[in-house]
């Protein structure tokens, strides 16, 4: 059997916030991610979802445990094509078009050409925004904005997807569209996901819901 | 092309805006910065370059001169002839001397000439504008045209010239009568000082007049083409009779602190200007900084998607070594054009003011001069992009210490 696309063992973050004050977010929490697999994360909030997240991407360390993507350990150097990251705001680059912004997760892997451009237009009309590729970012609207994250999280081709409330700034119509689309896309490439969300119903599509509460997964 | 230039790129020229007003109005301050470096240094090197070329025109480049006079110059003058490098040379004799004209006087500087050979030395011809120079003779001047001017002479006019030697004879109760001269000429040089105060006679009259017999005061040297004057200078030295009564300097030599106070000031103008350059770059520094703070959470992103903080800083340094790239070439253009209109500019500005008089008259020349050397523009270049880039320095800074979870945190 193939290695599983995430192995977090016994991950540990403590905040100091002020002088002596310590906040234990996250006590030895362990998380298997397998290839394809959907994982959905619920919790208060300040339980931790973000922090957690943010530990899993590589984004910031952990104070103890260890963490494996794909059978070897996590490195800065292997996020920009191991994962792929949707946020709850969007975080496009204001200046550049919906095409342009898809690209640039391909731009800070490496040379692009047209192989690359294809794809990009291609995952635009997968998450329905084919026509509205030359639009910039304010032309958009939120979902709309959303969907373009979406689909350069997915440009790199991940094995794994990491989102943090990524519907969090969406009403709940566009927001049941938004992860019914991520859900699908994943789907389709087999891309394994790690999704934190509020919302019961988005939680339960997935195929294995957990609940982070008082620091431990479970 | 790496994605922090690309992202550099979008950043100075956002899609959809047709306007893109922080590049316009960063790369329009360092342009004029740069203008405003390329304008006055040339027009300082315009005047240097003129009075350079006044000194050599008129002096040769290099002179030769006694501690009293030269008694035999003729003797001299063929010894020069044989160090290598001289392709001329010219006798003169100089002083002051009184001249009036209807009841007016003046005190010129008086040159003596030596017709024979003043041609191959010195192009006179070319700055005798009224009359000629072939009409001089022991009996007749050439006036310089601003002296003309205000003596109320013109050609053909009859002028006496006072020699001090008058003086002389008046302690031993001689009376020796002033030198009548005919007016045959009226030369301009282009410079102030000399169209007011100098007028041309012969070398014999000259030697009369002060009393020198066959002596003059100094001979006045051509180069050969391509040779140096001061090593010239060196090699007529080396040639001259040890005794040291006669001596060779080059005109750069013997300018020296005229030639020094003309570099310093150039040099201050060029420090002082730097200063807009400067100021410019802060405004460009400032202007990514508040990009960098703006732009907090995108920078985070790039971080989150794999950039790296040395590339991110790389992305806001090119940001400024564009802004001075492009001010530089934009300014050069403004610059170079503006020179090249300047005096139709000077001419329009005097015209709307009625100040054409006053200009020639208190400055030097009646047109303004203007050399750009090929070392001031590359230094110019060089200065404004490695200030720019400084510029973006800071901004750069900022953004590669911050880090991805802090900067997509921050609201
Ligand atoms: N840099 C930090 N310094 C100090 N405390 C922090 C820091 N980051 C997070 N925390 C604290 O850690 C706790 C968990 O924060 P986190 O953002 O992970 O919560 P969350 O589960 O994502 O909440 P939400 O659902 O509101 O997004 C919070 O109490 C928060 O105040
Ligand atoms: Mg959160």
């Amino acid at each position: 059997m193939a290695a599983p696309v995430l192995t977090a063992r016994n991950l540990t973050k403590t905040y100091l916030s002020g002088i002596s004050q310590r906040l234990q977010v996250l006590r030895d929490v362990s998380l298997t991610v397998a290839a394809g697999e959907s994982v959905s994360i619920r919790g208060e909030s300040g339980s931790g979802k973000s922090t957690l997240i943010n530990l899993l991407a590589g984004l910031d360390a952990p104070d103890a445990g260890t963490l494996d993507w794909g059978g070897s350990p996590a490195s800065v150097d292997r996020r920009a094509d191991y994962l792929g990251i949707v946020f709850q705001s969007f975080y496009l680059i204001p200046e550049m078009d919906a095409l342009a912004n898809v690209l640039m997760a391909a731009r800070i892997r490496g040379p692009i050409g047209s192989a690359e451009r294809a794809r990009a237009r291609d995952l635009l009309g997968k998450v329905g925004l084919g026509e509205r590729a030359t639009h910039l970012p304010s032309q958009l609207s939120g979902g709309e904005r959303q969907r373009v994250a979406l689909a350069r999280a997915l440009m790199n081709g991940p094995k794994l997807v990491l989102a943090d409330e990524p519907t969090g700034n969406l009403d709940e119509h566009t927001g049941d569209a938004v992860i019914e689309l991520l859900l699908s896309l994943c789907r389709d490439t087999r891309t394994a996901l790690v999704l934190v969300t509020h919302n019961a119903a988005h939680a339960a599509k997935c195929d294995r819901p957990l609940n982070l509460h008082e620091g431990v997964l479970g | 092309m790496p994605w922090y230039l690309y992202l550099a790129l979008k950043q100075l020229f956002p899609s959809g805006r047709r306007y893109p007003f922080f590049t316009l109005i960063s790369i329009l301050g360092v342009a004029l910065g740069v203008a405003l470096l390329v304008i006055s240094i040339s027009v300082m090197g315009g005047f240097g370059h003129e009075i350079r070329r006044m000194i050599v025109d008129t002096q040769g480049e290099v002179q030769v001169k006694a501690r009293g006079f030269i008694q035999e110059p003729a003797a001299l003058q063929s010894l020069l002839a044989r160090v290598p490098g001289v392709a001329a040379t010219t006798a003169y004799a100089e002083g002051v001397a009184m001249l009036e004209h209807d009841r007016k006087p003046a005190f010129p500087a008086v040159q003596g000439i030596d017709l024979n050979h003043v041609n191959d030395v010195i192009p006179l011809r070319r700055f005798v504008r009224l009359g000629s120079l072939d009409n001089l003779d022991d009996d007749s001047v050439i006036l310089s045209s601003q002296l003309a001017i205000s003596l109320g002479a013109r050609l053909g006019s009859m002028v006496e010239l006072y020699s001090p030697l008058l003086l002389e004879k008046l302690k031993n109760d001689e009376v020796m009568l002033p030198r009548e001269l005919t007016v045959v000429g009226i030369f301009e040089v282009g410079h102030q000082q000399l169209d007011s105060s100098v007028v041309i006679v012969t070398l014999r009259t000259m030697q009369d007049l002060y009393g020198l017999g066959r002596g003059v005061h100094g001979v006045n040297v051509k180069i050969a083409e391509g040779e140096d004057p001061d090593r010239v200078a060196r090699r007529i030295n080396e040639a001259l009779p040890p005794d040291g009564n006669v001596e060779a300097r080059s005109w750069i030599d013997a300018n020296q602190d005229f030639l020094f106070v003309l570099q310093l000031e150039k040099n201050m103008i060029f420090f002082l200007l730097t200063f807009i350059i400067i100021v410019a770059a802060f405004s460009v520094a400032s202007s990514l900084l508040i990009a960098v703070v703006r732009k907090t959470r995108e920078i985070g992103l790039l971080g989150a998607l794999g950039g790296k903080p040395r590339q991110v800083a790389a992305c806001f340094c090119f940001q400024g070594f564009f802004i001075g790239v492009a001010g530089t070439v934009v300014g050069l253009v403004l610059g170079f054009t503006m020179l090249h209109f300047r005096n139709d500019m000077i001419r329009v500005f005097t015209q709307l003011t009625g100040s054409e008089e006053v200009l020639t008259r208190f400055y030097q020349f009646s047109r303004l001069p203007a050399y750009t050397a090929p070392t001031d523009i590359a230094l110019i270049i060089a200065c404004t992009i490695v200030i720019s880039t400084l510029a973006g320095l800071l901004p750069a800074w900022r953004a590669a210490r911050l880090k991805p979870v802090e900067a997509l945190r921050s609201e």
